[in-house]
C-alpha cells in the first residue's frame, strides 16, 4: 500500500473541500452582483496559494510544473495568471487594500502599456538566452549533450526557473533569500536575482525590486503582470496561428448588444483594450488573463461572455438587478 | 361577386365596379366640397352603366386622401396598398408602381402578390405632382392638355428650378421673358418633375418593370421625360387614373372572400 | 449678476404686455393639449394601470412638480437646468441641487422662435427660444443656471442665445467618442463642471454624496429596465404611456419616480399574468427612432401610430427623449472620487448613440442598438422620425435603412415640423406603413 499516495489524495480532498466551502460561502455572502466574481476569484487564488505551498514543495520538480502550466495555458489561455498565480494574488490584495483606503489607481498610458506588453518578450528572451550565451562564452572542452542539458536544466542559470518564479514565494518559503532582522522572506524572482547578480549586489537589487513592485502594485493594478516573462511565455502560445483554435476559455462579445460604453476597458486590471476595440466574436489577445472582471461589470445582459469551448460559463448581467435564481 | 372600389382623390373621385376579377364599369367626378356626395354619384353612375343595383354589391372599399368620407360604410385601404394590388394585377411582372396624382407622387414597391413592401411619398410639396404641371401651364398660357404634345416638339430643355411650385412658376416667367420657346419650357417642366420622381425612385430601388399610374400618366410629355430619366420604358395601363379605385375593388374582393371563409 | 448689465445679444425686446398675453394664451392652449393627450391615452387602454395616474399628474408641466420645485427653491435649493442628456445629473444631485431638463415641446412657441432664428433651424431649438421669450416653460424659468452641452450646431448657438437670460455653462463634448484623447478631454470637462457646480451651489460634492447620487441613478435605471423588459412580450402597456413615464424622469424627483415606476411594473406584471393585453398581440410592433419628441405638444406621432387604422403599438424607441435617458448605468469600478468621475464621464460620452458623434471604429453603436432592439423586442417596423432641420438624424437615415434592409425589417422615414397642420398627411403615411406591416404579418 502506497501511504504516500493515499496521504496526498486525502490532503487534496481536504483542500478541495475547503475551496468549495469557501466559494459557496462567498456566493452566499456576496449578493452584490458587481463584485461576485472578483470575490470568487479571490477564494480560488487563496486556495491555489495554499495548494502550491502544500504540494509542490519537494515532490514535483519545477520543470514538470512548468510543462503542466504550458499545456493548461494552451487550452485555458492565461487562466493561470488570473486565477492561480500567487504573485498575482499579492497584487490583488494590494489593490483591495487601496480600494479600502479609497485611494485612486493610476493608469499606464495606453501606448506605454502596449510597449510594456511587448517588452515582456525581450525580458523573456533575455532570460532564455543568457544561459546559452554563457555556454557559448565558456564552451566545455568535450562537447557532451548530456552535460549541456544538465547545465541548462539544473545549473545556476536555469532559464525555466525564471518562468516559475512568480510561484517561488510559496514553493520554498523557508529558504528565503531576503533576510531582514533574521527573518527569512521569500519573494518572486528573489532566487534568480541573487543567482544572476551574486550575493551582495543581488541583495540590494532585490530590495529595490521588492520595493518597486510592492509600491507599484499598490498604485497600479497588476503592475508586474505587464512585464512578467511567465505571462509572456504563456500568452505567446496562443499567438501562433496553428493554436488559434486552442484557447477554449475565452471572452466572447456580442457585437449587437454592445453599446461601447467603455466599462470593460476601464475596469480591466491589465488595461487590455482588445475587449473594447474588437468588433465582436472571440476576443483574441495574448494579454487577457481571463479574470472576467469585464464580463462581471458589463451592464448589458449577454453582451460579454466567458466561454469554455462553445458553452458560455458566465455571462454579463444587468448587475443592477439581483438575478432571479437567488 | 361584385365589388366596388372608390378612390377619393384630392381633385377627382374615381369609382370602379369589379365583377369576378374584371372591371366592368368606371365613373369619375370632381370632388368639390362634398366628396361623400360626389362619391355616391360616381357609384350610382357606374352601377347604372353596368345594369346593377346597389344591393348587388358585396363590398365597398375606399382609398385616397379623403377615404374616411366615403359613403356606404366602405372599408379603407391606403393609396399605396391599392396601387400595389392593381399594379401587379395589371402587369403581373411589375414590382414598382409610381403613382403621380394631383398633389402627391408616390412610389410603391411590392411583391408578387401585390402586397407592398416599401413606399416613398414626395415630401409635402406639389412640385413632383400634377398640380405643378397645371401651374406651369397657367404660366405658359396653354391648356393643360396641350402641355404634353408641346413638350414633345422640343429639341432640348431649358433649366428650371423644380424645388417648389411657386419658385418654378417665377422661373418659367423669367424664361418667357428671355424669350425661350414654349416647347422647350414645357419640356423643362416635365424634366424637372421627372427628376424629382426618379430621385424618389432611386431611394426605393428600381426594378425593370415599372408601372406609371395616376392622372398624370395620361400626359405623354411627362411619360417621355420620365422614360428618358429612368432609362427604361414605363408601363402605362389603359385607364391610369382608375388604378387606385381598381386596387381598392380588388382588395374588396379579396377581403370579401376571406370574410366568407 | 446685474440684470441691467445684461445686454441682449440675440433676443428682440418685447413689451411686457405682449409677453404676458402670449404666455397666458399659449399656456392655456398647452394645458388643453396636455389634458387632451392624457384623455386620449386613457381611452386607448381601457384597463390603464392605476400607477399611471401619478404620471398623468406629473405630466402637467404647470402643476404639482412646478410647485414642488418652487418650494424647494424657497428653502434655498438651486435648480440647474440642462438641454442635452450629456449633462452629468449625478453631480447636480450630489450638490443638493435639482436637475431638470428644459427642452421644449411647444409647437406654438416655435413660431415665436422664428423672430430670432430662421425657420430652417431645428424646431426644438426654435421652440425653446420661443418658450424663453415669453417665459412659458416653468422649469426653464426656475433654473438658476443652465448646463448646455455643445452637441449639435443648434445646441451650440442655443446656449449663446439663452445666455441673454441665464448663466450658461457650456460643456464642450468631443465628437469622436471613443478615442483616448477625447475621453481625457471630456473627463476634464466633467471635473471642471464639478467645481463649477460646487462653487455655484456652495455645497461640496463629497465622495459619499456622489456615491449616493450614483446609486439613486442606478435604482432608476433598474426600474426603467424592468419596464423595458415588460415591453418585450405581448403588449401590457401602451407605448405612449411608457414613453411618458420615461420622459417624466427628466423633471421628476428621481427617488419618487423610481418608486412609482416600480409600482407600475408590479401592476404590469400582474397584468401579464392575467394575459390582459392592451391590444391584440398580433398588432404590429413599432420602434420609433430619430429626433426627440418632447411632451406635451410633440406627441402626435405616438398618438397617430397607436390610434391609426390599422393600429400599431410602440414597443421601443431610440430617442434622447425616451429610452436613452436611462438606458446606461454608471459602471463604477471602485468607489473612489476619481473612478466615479471617470465612470460618469464614460457613461455620458461613450455609451451615447446620439448621431452628433462619430467614432474611430465606424460608429456602429446606433445601428447595433437598433438591431438589438428589433430582435429582442420583436419589432416589425421602424419609423424614422425627423423634424425638419435636424440634419444629423436625417443624414444617418440611409445607413440605418441599409442595416435594417439586411434583416428585412421595413423602415419608414417620416419628416415633419413643429406644427399640427400636417397630421392628416402624416396619418396617411403612418397608416399605409402600418397596413404594410399588417399585410406582412398576414402572409
Amino acid at each position: 500500500m502506497d501511504w504516500q499516495l493515499i496521504g496526498d489524495i486525502l490532503r487534496l480532498t481536504v483542500l478541495a473541500g475547503l475551496g468549495i466551502a469557501g466559494i459557496l460561502a462567498v456566493l452566499i455572502w456576496k449578493k452584490n452582483l458587481a463584485t461576485k466574481v472578483t470575490f470568487l476569484r479571490l477564494v480560488i487564488q487563496a486556495v491555489a496559494f495554499a495548494a502550491l505551498f502544500y504540494f509542490f514543495t519537494f515532490s514535483i520538480p519545477l520543470l514538470y510544473v512548468l510543462i503542466g502550466l504550458f499545456v493548461v495555458t494552451l487550452f485555458l489561455g492565461r487562466f493561470y495568471c488570473g486565477w492561480v498565480c500567487p504573485f498575482g494574488l499579492i497584487m490583488d490584495l494590494e489593490s483591495m487594500l487601496r480600494k479600502a483606503l479609497k485611494k485612486r489607481y493610476r493608469i499606464i498610458p495606453d501606448r506605454l502599456n502596449r510597449a510594456l506588453h511587448k517588452s515582456r518578450y525581450a525580458i523573456f528572451l533575455f532570460f532564455m538566452l543568457t544561459p546559452i550565451a554563457l555556454w557559448l562564452l565558456d564552451p566545455p572542452q568535450n562537447f557532451d549533450f548530456a552535460v549541456m542539458m544538465a547545465r541548462l536544466l539544473a545549473g545556476p542559470f536555469r532559464p525555466y526557473s525564471v518562468l516559475i518564479d512568480p510561484m517561488i514565494p510559496n514553493v520554498v518559503p523557508w529558504t528565503g533569500q531576503l533576510i531582514i532582522n533574521d527573518i527569512n522572506f521569500s519573494y518572486a524572482y528573489a532566487q534568480d536575482i541573487i543567482a544572476f547578480m551574486g550575493e551582495n549586489i543581488g541583495q540590494i537589487f532585490l530590495l529595490a525590486f521588492v520595493t518597486v513592485t510592492l509600491i507599484g502594485g499598490f498604485f497600479i493594478r497588476r503592475v508586474w503582470c505587464r512585464f512578467c516573462p511567465t505571462g509572456a511565455s504563456l500568452g505567446v502560445i496562443n499567438r501562433f496561428k496553428a493554436f488559434k483554435w486552442a484557447p477554449l476559455l475565452h471572452i466572447y462579445k456580442d457585437e449587437e448588444k454592445c453599446t461601447k460604453c467603455g466599462v470593460c476597458k476601464r475596469v480591466c486590471p491589465l488595461q487590455v483594450n482588445e475587449v473594447y476595440d474588437q468588433k465582436g466574436g472571440k476576443i483574441e489577445t495574448s494579454q487577457c488573463m481571463v479574470c472576467a472582471r469585464c464580463v462581471e461589470m458589463c451592464p448589458y445582459e449577454g453582451t460579454l461572455q466567458l466561454k469554455l469551448g462553445n458553452k458560455s460559463t458566465f455571462t454579463s448581467r444587468n448587475w443592477l438587478e439581483p438575478s432571479k435564481s437567488e | 361577386m361584385i365589388t366596388v372600389g372608390i378612390d377619393l382623390g384630392t381633385q377627382r373621385i374615381k369609382t370602379v365596379v369589379l365583377k369576378d376579377g374584371a372591371a366592368i364599369a368606371r365613373a369619375q367626378a370632381f370632388a368639390g366640397f362634398d366628396p361623400t356626395k360626389a362619391a355616391e354619384q360616381t357609384v350610382q353612375e357606374a352601377l347604372t352603366s353596368a345594369n346593377l343595383k346597389l344591393s348587388d354589391v358585396a363590398a365597398f372599399i375606399a382609398t385616397g386622401s379623403a377615404m374616411e368620407m366615403a359613403p356606404y360604410n366602405a372599408g379603407t385601404v391606403s393609396m399605396m396598398g391599392a396601387d400595389a394590388k392593381a399594379g401587379v394585377y395589371l402587369f403581373p411582372k411589375a414590382r414598382t408602381i409610381i403613382d403621380v396624382g394631383a398633389e402627391e407622387a408616390r412610389a410603391v414597391k411590392c411583391d408578387e402578390k401585390g402586397v407592398m413592401t416599401d413606399f416613398v411619398v414626395n415630401e409635402r410639396c406639389a412640385a413632383g405632382a400634377g398640380a405643378f404641371i397645371e401651374a406651369m401651364a397657367r404660366a405658359l398660357e396653354v391648356k393643360l392638355e396641350e402641355m404634353g404634345p408641346l413638350a414633345l416638339k422640343a429639341e432640348r430643355a431649358s433649366p428650371i428650378n423644380a424645388s417648389c411650385v411657386i419658385f418654378g412658376e417665377s422661373d418659367v416667367v423669367s424664361l418667357i421673358h428671355r424669350q425661350e420657346s414654349k416647347p422647350e419650357i414645357a419640356r423643362a417642366v416635365f424634366d424637372a418633375m421627372a427628376d424629382r420622381i426618379s430621385s424618389m425612385m432611386h431611394r426605393l430601388g428600381i426594378n425593370p418593370e415599372v408601372v406609371l399610374v395616376g392622372g398624370v400618366a395620361k400626359d405623354e410629355g411627362f411619360v417621355a421625360s420620365l422614360n428618358r430619366k429612368l432609362g427604361l420604358t414605363v408601363l402605362i395601363p389603359e385607364y391610369p387614373d382608375y388604378v387606385g379605385a381598381l386596387g381598392a375593388a380588388l382588395i374588396a374582393a379579396t377581403r370579401a372572400k376571406e370574410g366568407a371563409k | 449678476m446685474n440684470k441691467a448689465a445684461l445686454e441682449k445679444k440675440y433676443t428682440p425686446e418685447m413689451p411686457r404686455k405682449e409677453i404676458d398675453e402670449l404666455r397666458s394664451t399659449i399656456k392655456a392652449a398647452s394645458q388643453r393639449v396636455i389634458a387632451e393627450n392624457i384623455e386620449r391615452m386613457k381611452k386607448a387602454d381601457p384597463h390603464r394601470p392605476e400607477a399611471m395616474k401619478y404620471f398623468d399628474d406629473i405630466a402637467d408641466l404647470f402643476g404639482q412638480r412646478q410647485k414642488e420645485i418652487q418650494a424647494e427653491k424657497e428653502k434655498g435649493k438651486k435648480v440647474i437646468g440642462y438641454m442635452c442628456l450629456f449633462a452629468p445629473t449625478e453631480l447636480i444631485l450630489a450638490a443638493d441641487a435639482i436637475p431638470v431638463r428644459v427642452n421644449s415641446g411647444w409647437y406654438d412657441t416655435s413660431k415665436l422662435g422664428d423672430r430670432v432664428v430662421p425657420v430652417e433651424v431645428c424646431p426644438v431649438l426654435r421652440s425653446t427660444i420661443g418658450a424663453k421669450m415669453i417665459e412659458l416653460s416653468p422649469f426653464l424659468e426656475q433654473s438658476d443656471a443652465l448646463i448646455s452641452v455643445l452637441t449639435c450646431d443648434g445646441m451650440t448657438k442655443l446656449s449663446e442665445i439663452l445666455s441673454d437670460y441665464k448663466p450658461i455653462w457650456g460643456m464642450n463634448i468631443p465628437r469622436v467618442k471613443d478615442s483616448t484623447q477625447s475621453l481625457r478631454f471630456w473627463k476634464d470637462e466633467i471635473k471642471h463642471m464639478k467645481t463649477q457646480i460646487e462653487k455655484f451651489t456652495g455645497n461640496k460634492i463629497t465622495r459619499k454624496k456622489l456615491k449616493e447620487a450614483i446609486e439613486t441613478s442606478h435604482r432608476a435605471t433598474k426600474a426603467f429596465r424592468r419596464l423595458q423588459d415588460l415591453r418585450k412580450g405581448p403588449p401590457v402597456i401602451m407605448g405612449r404611456d411608457a414613453m411618458l413615464v420615461n420622459q417624466a424622469y427628466v423633471w421628476d424627483d428621481k427617488k419618487r419616480w423610481t418608486e412609482k415606476t416600480e409600482a407600475l411594473c408590479d401592476e404590469l406584471e400582474k397584468r401579464l399574468e392575467r394575459k390582459d393585453w392592451v391590444c391584440p398581440p398580433d398588432t404590429p410592433r413599432v420602434l420609433v427612432t430619430g429626433t426627440p419628441m418632447f411632451w406635451p405638444d410633440n406627441w402626435k406621432l405616438p398618438t397617430l401610430v397607436e390610434e391609426a387604422n390599422p393600429r400599431g403599438i410602440i414597443v421601443a424607441d431610440e430617442q434622447c427623449s425616451g429610452e436613452r435617458i436611462l438606458n446606461d448605468p454608471i459602471g463604477v469600478d471602485e468607489w473612489s472620487m476619481d473612478d466615479m468621475l471617470n465612470a460618469i464621464g464614460e457613461r455620458y460620452l461613450m455609451a451615447s448613440t446620439c448621431p452628433c458623434f462619430t467614432s474611430q471604429d465606424g460608429n456602429e453603436d446606433r445601428i447595433n442598438w437598433l438591431l438589438n432592439k428589433v430582435k429582442e423586442w420583436n419589432v416589425q417596423g421602424v419609423i424614422y422620425y425627423v423634424v425638419r432641420g435636424c440634419m444629423l438624424y436625417a443624414m444617418e437615415y440611409t445607413r440605418v435603412k441599409k442595416a435594417l434592409d439586411k434583416i428585412n425589417v421595413p423602415i419608414y422615414y417620416l419628416d415633419t415640423e413643429y406644427t399640427r397642420e400636417d397630421v392628416g398627411q402624416m396619418k396617411t403615411r403612418v397608416e399605409a406603413f402600418l397596413e404594410m406591416l399588417t399585410a406582412r404579418v398576414d402572409f
